[in-house]
């Protein structure tokens, strides 16, 4: 039963995997992640940690996996084009990396099997919800929190990078009717000034940025 | 043996509870109707059978003849999988649910929990799959190749991911007070003499219930939050092209994961089947169980008849500015008291009799 599950998840994981790299539609290879995530999941619920399955739903194909699909859809990225093959040079790395990999998942396998060690003590609960929540509260606190602190700086870095054409100050909010402008456009020897000037009409922007119309008057 | 028992115990079980969810399903849509056309002042769906019984059959007969239309740029491979990833994820959420307290069965020798998959994360389940739901209606948006579907589609992805931060934030609480994600232990732990007094709405997560409410009327995209579907911006949102037994397929999404989100309200919040007397006539649990998810059903279907839409911009700040804020108070606020045992005081002061009456 369980070997028979595992080799349907596995296949799946591994097809959705090459699926992934092989389509030529960037939405299709997107659909084909999640299919690997949620395939992985199953096969976490397998060996006894149904809370990393449950997260790596959550996290990967729930949310991360909905940026990525969101992307795509905003940009409407077209089917790309198979391009020759540059850096020629990389595929005898690619193969003999592919034979280092296969040699090691061989040399797993075989002194796995080569020397069955008895499992020492009961491990069916470390995968439980409570003993990781145990384990990240007491034993690896510092870790947690660091890495929660990096987490943190990687919003604050993304929010400042999206916003880097000039974070408005709070008062310059951005209200149906009025506009607000940097004075480097409104006049060219302003060049690099982010102030922002509020407008509260759509005239007295035009007049500003020199574009009234003279039939405005 | 024993395994082969388990598993026609979970089939028969997996067997029922689709029967009786989807036909409670089918009859929550001609209740809407039906209340909608009442509180409108008007009759509703009542020629079908008597007071429109059979109106529900009429649908899906209606629905199955229609013609199915696929719009000629699609993407048609996606265009398809849509619905389905829609539905399926809204369907497998039932299994976590305790219908009922452990009840005699004929030939089973043992009581047997109402409950067809009860396991450590039954919780983080529902929201790892309700999360995957949200890629039927944002693929549905984006395959067919229209721009009012897509804008629905954005929208209602963005709405989702926003109101699911805070319905999981509003869920902590409860989990905070109970110490574990297992829907059943949660429902027997509130269970307590009375059978009314244990239940987490009332010992000390009223907050938590209100912002659960909220959100997870937004995350079913129902009034007042019903922005993919806003038909007077967006002809009908992610929808718009799909015709017959797809579009069938995401009605039904809908009503099923009205109805999920209902029975998670109903196990977190009101004690799922605890109720007066279930100790001695275990059978009673069912009756609570689906009782209280029906009054949940008819406070949607009332909502729809009373309030306005939101827009798009105050839905958005009011998710993120007002309920996250909220939400992250009421952890502190349950943490804190769990931690000065003012919460376990409360506990058994309602549970026991003896401290209710005196």
């Amino acid at each position: 039963m369980t070997a028979v599950l595992f080799i349907l998840f596995a296949g799946l994981a591994i097809g959705c995997a090459i699926s992934m790299v092989v389509q030529r539609n960037p939405l299709y290879s997107a659909i084909s992640l999640i299919g690997v995530f949620i395939s992985l999941a199953c096969l976490y619920v397998m060996l006894a940690a149904p809370f990393i399955a449950a997260v790596q739903v959550i996290v990967y194909a729930g949310a991360i996996m909905v940026l990525v699909v969101f992307v795509i859809m905003l940009l409407n990225v077209e089917e790309e084009d198979r391009q020759p093959l540059r850096l020629r040079a990389l595929v005898p790395i690619a193969v003999i990396l592919a034979a280092i990999f296969f040699a090691e998942t061989a040399f797993i396998i075989y002194f796995v099997q080569a020397s069955p060690v008895s499992l020492s003590r009961n491990v069916s609960d470390v995968g439980l919800t409570s003993s990781i929540g145990g384990g990240l509260f007491t034993t690896y606190l510092l870790p947690f929190e660091i890495t929660s602190i990096l987490l943190l700086m990687a919003i604050v870095g993304a929010m400042t990078l999206a916003r880097s054409g000039g974070l408005l100050p709070s008062r310059a909010a951005v209200v149906p009717g009025d506009q607000v402008f940097s004075k480097e456009m409104m006049d060219r020897r302003e060049a690099g000034d982010l102030t922002p000037v509020v407008t509260h009409t759509t005239e007295e922007a035009a007049e500003l940025l020199g574009a009234r119309d003279e039939r405005t008057k | 043996m024993d395994d082969l028992k388990h598993l026609g115990l979970v089939l028969i079980g997996i067997f029922v509870a689709f029967t009786v969810v989807m036909t409670m399903v089918a009859y929550t849509v001609l209740a809407e109707r039906r209340v909608l056309g009442f509180i409108q002042g008007r009759l509703g769906p009542n020629r079908v059978g008597p007071g429109g019984f059979l109106q529900p059959l009429a649908d899906l007969i209606k629905f199955i003849f229609k013609e199915d239309i696929v719009p000629d740029k699609s993407t048609r491979f996606v265009y398809f999988l849509a619905p389905l990833i829609a539905t399926i994820a809204a369907i497998m959420v039932i299994v976590v649910y305790p219908f009922g307290p452990a009840v005699r069965i004929p030939f089973v020798t043992e009581p047997v929990q109402l409950v067809i998959a009860r396991f450590d994360v039954a919780l983080l389940y529902v929201l790892g799959v309700t999360s995957v739901g949200v890629y039927g209606i944002a693929l549905a948006g984006w395959s067919s190749n229209n721009k009012y579907s897509l804008m629905g589609g954005l929208r209602s992805s963005a709405q989702m991911i926003s109101y699911e931060l805070a319905l999981g934030l509003a869920l902590i609480g409860v989990i905070l007070q109970s110490g574990t994600l297992d829907l059943y232990s949660i429902v027997e732990q509130q269970a307590g003499h009375l059978g009314i007094t244990g239940w987490n709405l009332i010992c000390a997560q009223p907050l938590g219930f209100l912002i659960y409410l909220t959100a997870a009327i937004a995350e079913t995209n129902r009034v007042p939050f019903d922005l993919p579907e806003a038909e007077t911006e967006l002809v009908a949102g992610f929808h718009t092209e799909y015709s017959a037994m797809k579009f069938a397929l995401f009605f039904l999404a809908e009503y099923v994961n009205m109805f999920t989100v209902s029975m998670l309200a109903t196990t977190l919040f009101l004690g799922g089947w605890a109720g007066p007397f279930v100790h001695q006539v275990p059978y009673l649990g069912i009756f609570y169980f689906f009782g209280k998810v029906i009054l949940f059903l008819f406070f949607y279907i009332w909502l729809r008849g009373t309030l306005p839409r939101f827009r798009f911009d105050q839905l958005m700040s009011f998710g993120w500015k007002y309920l996250m804020p909220f939400a992250l108070f009421n952890i502190v606020l349950t943490a804190t008291l769990q931690w000065s045992g003012a919460l376990d005081k409360l506990g058994n002061l309602l549970k026991t009799p003896a401290g209710w009456w005196g």
